[in-house]
């Protein structure tokens, strides 16, 4: 499908997406959905579920294992934000 | 001195002035705006996000240039803007920003950790004000693998 600034499409019988604007390399969209939709970015969504995954409690020799495997390269010194609390 | 509980290292002591705001939350946790960093000399280099709030949330972070000592990240006006940064100057990672990867410990289709360097939490260290960059367009993967180093007998 090509489609024009100014021109749309539909996705379903309840979204409607139309593109309102072509900048270079950026396309500007307007969508119309059910509240019911949620509409974000694909990188947000994907954070959100990698953030949850991530926040999953690790077992306490995983972590030891974890910071094992990374002490053993030669580490760029980095200091720790203040008052990180050891 | 206020106590906490923390997902890792037990009841800890810690000072008001160490908590680190996120007004946002960060993505799948927007209610959690108050964090400790904390860091344990046994688990150097990683660094853990503790939620103020929730004893049990608490993320692994690597710094990033423990990673990717060339890594660079972008932030648009609207997080300079909320990071309280000096606009129109790139921030200096580890001296105005600490820029931070996320560690999924079981990431990869093989298990292995991997680390998200599309979005990473960027921390204005003056002002103790965090903010998770989501990049768009980015070159970076949000499962970026975390190599191994060598290989050490585990001796513990």
């Amino acid at each position: 499908m090509k489609r024009r600034a100014g021109e749309s499409f539909t996705v379903g019988d309840d979204i409607e997406i139309e593109v309102l604007e072509v900048a270079g390399s950026r396309v500007k969209l307007g969508i119309v959905a059910p509240d019911s939709v949620a509409i974000v970015r694909k990188e947000a969504r994907v954070t959100r579920e990698e953030n949850i995954t991530a926040a999953q409690p690790v077992a306490p020799d995983a972590l030891a294992a974890l910071a094992q495997r990374l002490w053993t390269k030669d580490l760029p010194a980095s200091p720790p934000p203040k008052g990180a609390i050891s | 001195m206020p106590q906490i509980r923390t997902a890792y290292f037990g009841e800890l002591d810690y000072s008001d002035g160490t908590v680190f705001q996120f007004p946002n939350g960060l993505p799948g946790f927007e209610q959690e705006h108050a964090f400790l960093f904390l860091q344990q000399p046994h688990t150097q280099p990683l660094l853990f996000l503790q939620s103020l709030t929730n004893s049990r949330l608490c993320f692994i972070l690597l710094p990033i240039l423990v990673l990717d000592p060339g890594y660079a990240v972008s932030l648009e006006p609207d997080d300079v803007t909320a990071l309280r940064l000096a606009p129109g100057r790139p921030p200096v990672i580890g001296e105005d920003i600490l820029c931070a990867a996320i560690v999924r410990p079981g990431g990869g289709e093989d298990g292995e950790p991997t680390a998200n360097l599309m979005a990473p939490v960027v921390v204005n260290l003056k002002e103790q004000i965090g903010l998770q960059i989501i990049q768009s367009g980015s070159p970076y993967s949000y499962r970026h693998p975390i190599p191994l180093g060598k290989e050490v007998a585990s001796c513990s």
